[in-house]
């Protein structure tokens, strides 16, 4: 299954390729090895106006995720029903809903319940899914299989209906959302990592770390978890704005967040009775989903483009050609 | 009742979506537009082929589950079957019940015998006559097969055809609600025999109503047709077609574009907006169903009367009724709606924070968790517990909202895993279905765990009440002490809200939710 995995394919590919040339062959070194990190990526990913710019949009939306629960005007779940339905004015900038309660305030604090849900989520499913395939690429041999074909049924589940399953079995809330979400996105990770552990394994160096009699452990830390890192951080980007999609769909369905708890989701899910009366309630929620996840989307291209080694290579040779390998990518953490 | 009734409409639409399927592989045609009056006669020997007069188009909100008058509990069947079929009595707009198939009726001294005389120009739209018999299968079949109206056959013995136009029913005490238990809805139906033998009432039921079945496509439509002998006279009307339409919105919109003449699919938050239009009609009628917060008794520390009540001073229910129902239901602390003779005046609540915290410093409780359970089929639950939750932050009373799907919470009510919950009861009448099974030490809906003796006594004494004013005053007394001690914190009545186009004339929406068409006309 490795092959078709295309996030994978280029680490793997440039480690096992027949027409691996020098200068990549040395940059997988550099990414695999325990060289300091790569030099020049950061000039290179600065020097993208597109990644700089979602970059910013980025940061905005991390510290309104701080401190959003603070400096938001109104109380999140203070009902005010005199005023509900109000649009948008100077008292209340994205105007009120149904119960009169501040849409701005609350988009601020779904702000926060939706980027913790993301970012809990998506750590999970690194920790797990990093920890099983680099063990899984390591050792190879029949663990190597149990885990695959473990990971392999969990792919052939659509990911909502994965989620749905999970929550139906827990029951929802915004704990158990998490939970669901991790779950979900624990393969792509696996698959991510073991395919580059493979590659770093038949390393020169790690071989002949094994020959000296370097415990695993030390070689796993020292040189395997380094040579996953690129791939992996790629990774976490994209399913961040998938997790963030998943998080918004399942309370769209009424089962992640809970009320009175907002969540970009929750809002969009709240707002439906009121789409021809209420256009705020619906609008700002889901622009604020839009930009997040194209802001994620769009870091985690610009990372791929400087961290991969032979796009890496492409870009500074002709910088921001467009790659196809690249779009597929992405696409495919999209259908993941 | 509205919690089975409720869980059977769900059900209902699943099967609606379907057969929607199966319909696009049989291609059945035809809009629905016009009832094929030949056809109504098809079976039938020949009723309905004298109707004529425009044909109403009716839309309501999914399909029925079946048609089979004793065996559903889908509002949706009982939108067509109101028209199709009778029942002995039957409520006039009052609530009162009226003469119906039984023209009169008498008790006997010792109230244990109920004696229907029966009207001796009905027959079935099959042409069969109608017979005492008929009664006695149609309630045998209820209490011996335990249908869901059974319940209400709790007191009666006996049933016993004396001759073809009598009836003579026996009980094992004084009943003043059996008239109420016999008519109150069409779930007590007088069916024919032979329709339910051969298994066809399920799709085309055989009744006595203004109104016969004349064709069912599954997924699509039924049409009705005027039966010409009915015993209340022939509907000026041709028929009827109902028409399944879940979308608020788009039954609307099809009212304001013609396609229809009539819905109950009405979004309230638009209401405001169509009563603008001329081009609709509208009726907003206070219902006699209620909406009401229970609390666990069976928890801590929701065992103490104080800390109920400290609830119920807390709630601000001018909100909730705002919020859910845009200012349409009516705000009321007693189940009986205003407009019912059984009405009880009563207003011992007022939102008062520093009242509902002294009741919770007496009780000794300065902070609780709630474990409210709601679910998003109803979601006048999930907006009223958020305003609740606002309520009682104030005392140190975090509210968590459970919302779970509709089976969920039916178990998780059974079981008794909840601290609060909001929902409500529909299909009262008598004020002993408002009552008893809620609040009765033994009830088979305390599900809040209320036991107070004198409230028992209260309920089991007016049960067998029969004069009306002392009955009358027993359900004051007991309705009072269980709002007083919040056993119910009674939130509001809704509306039966409907909406209709100029051209229907000679209809009025009604408190009990009964869609009756025989009386109206219809420009054309």
């Amino acid at each position: 299954m490795t092959q078709v995995d295309p996030t994978a394919g280029s680490a793997a590919g440039s480690a096992v390729g027949p027409g691996a040339g020098s200068a990549l062959f040395a940059a997988t070194v550099g990414l695999a090895g325990n060289a300091p990190p790569r030099a020049g990526a950061w000039r290179l990913f600065r020097d993208n106006p597109v990644s700089v710019a979602a970059a910013l949009v980025l940061l905005v939306v991390l510290v309104v995720g701080l401190v959003g629960r603070w400096v938001a005007p109104y109380g999140i779940n203070a009902v005010d029903v005199a005023n509900a339905l109000q649009p948008p004015s100077g008292a209340h900038w994205f105007g009120t809903d149904d119960l009169g309660r501040d849409v701005f305030s609350r988009v601020l604090v779904a702000t926060q319940v939706s980027l913790r849900v993301a970012f809990v989520s998506v750590a999970f499913a690194l920790v797990v899914g990093v920890g099983v395939g680099v063990v899984a690429g390591y050792r190879g041999g029949w663990l190597d299989t149990v885990l695959m074909r473990v990971v392999d049924v969990m792919f052939a589940f659509p990911v909502l209906l994965l989620a749905l399953a999970i929550i139906a079995v827990l029951g929802p809330g915004t704990t158990t959302t998490i939970l669901a979400i991790g779950i979900v996105y624990t393969p792509i990770f696996a698959r991510v990592a073991r395919a580059s552990a493979l590659s770093v394994r038949v390393e020169p160096f790690v071989q002949v770390s094994q020959t000296m009699g370097t415990p695993s452990g030390y070689i796993l830390r020292r040189h395997v978890l380094p040579g996953v890192s690129g791939p992996v951080i790629v990774q976490t980007s994209l399913s961040v704005a998938f997790a963030i999609l998943s998080e918004a769909a399942l309370s769209f369905l009424g089962l992640g967040v809970q009320p009175p708890e907002p969540s970009w989701g929750r809002m969009l899910f709240d707002a439906q009775g009121f789409l021809g009366l209420a256009w705020w309630m619906s609008v700002f929620p889901g622009l604020a989903i839009f930009v997040s996840v194209l802001a994620f989307n769009l870091i985690g291209d610009g990372i791929r483009d400087v961290l991969d080694p032979r796009q890496r290579t492409l870009l500074q040779a002709r910088r921001s050609t467009r790659v196809p390998g690249r779009r597929r990518a992405a696409r495919t953490g999209g259908a993941a | 009742m509205r919690q089975t009734m409720r869980q059977t409409l769900r059900q209902t639409r699943v099967l609606a979506g379907a057969t929607a399927g199966l319909l696009l592989l049989t291609a059945c045609s035809g809009g629905g537009e016009d009832v094929d009056l030949d056809g109504g006669g098809d079976g039938a020997s020949g009723a309905g082929a004298e109707a004529s007069g425009p044909v109403l188009r009716a839309a309501i909100g999914g399909e029925p589950d079946q048609l089979d008058p004793n065996k559903t509990s889908s509002y949706f069947s009982f939108q067509v079957l109101e028209n199709v079929f009778d029942t002995l009595v039957e409520p006039d707009e009052n609530l009162d019940m009226q003469p119906a198939l039984a023209e009169s009726w008498e008790t006997s001294d010792d109230g244990l015998t109920w004696t229907f005389h029966l009207r001796d120009d009905v027959t079935f739209h099959d042409g069969s006559e109608f017979t005492a018999d008929d009664v006695v299968y149609s309630f045998d079949r209820i209490v011996d097969e335990e249908l869901s109206p059974s319940w209400r056959f709790g007191a009666v013995e006996d049933i016993t055809a004396v001759d073809d136009r009598t009836v003579e029913i026996t009980v094992s005490q004084p009943s003043p609600n059996l008239l109420s238990s016999l008519g109150g809805f069409k779930g007590l139906a007088i069916v024919e025999q032979a329709n339910v033998e051969s298994g066809d009432i399920t799709t085309a039921p055989v009744g006595t109503g203004p109104f016969s079945v004349a064709d069912y496509t599954s997924g699509e439509s039924i049409d009705l047709v005027a039966n010409p002998d009915y015993w209340g006279g022939a509907p000026e009307i041709g028929g009827v077609t109902y028409t399944f339409i879940s979308e608020g919105a788009t039954a609307i919109a099809a009212l304001q574009g013609g396609e229809i003449d009539w819905t109950d699919s009405v979004p309230v938050q638009q209401l405001e907006q169509i009563q603008g239009d001329e081009a609709v009609e509208t009726g907003v009628v206070p219902s006699n169903d209620y909406w009401y917060v229970a609390l666990n008794e069976k928890r801590e520390p929701w065992d103490d009367v104080r800390a109920r009540q400290a609830v119920a001073y807390a709630i601000d229910r001018e909100a909730i009724i705002q919020a859910v129902s845009f200012g349409t239901a009516t705000p009321n602390q007693l189940a009986i709606p205003q407009e019912s003779s059984w009405f009880t005046e009563y207003d011992q609540y007022s939102t008062d924070v520093d009242r509902a915290k002294g009741l919770l410093a007496e009780a000794g409780v300065t902070s609780a968790t709630v474990d409210f359970l709601a679910t998003s089929e109803y979601p006048e639950t999930v907006t009223a517990a958020q305003i609740i939750a606002d309520n009682l932050a104030p005392l140190g009373i975090t509210v968590n909202i459970r919302t779970v799907d509709f089976a969920t919470w039916l178990a998780e009510q059974g079981e008794g895993n909840f601290d609060a919950f909001m929902l409500s009861w529909l299909g009262n009448i008598d004020p002993d279905d408002f009552y008893y099974a809620q609040h009765h030490s033994t009830g088979g809906s305390n599900y809040q765990g209320y036991a107070n003796p004198e409230v028992d006594r209260l309920l089991d004494a007016a049960r067998t009440e029969t004069d009306t004013a002392a009955r009358k005053d027993l359900y004051a007394q007991a309705a009072t002490t269980i709002a007083d001690e919040a056993s119910y914190i009674y939130l509001y009545n809704p509306s039966v809200i409907q909406a209709w186009s100029p051209q229907l004339e000679g209809y009025t929406a009604r408190s009990d939710r009964a869609i009756r068409f025989r009386d109206v006309t219809l420009a054309e």
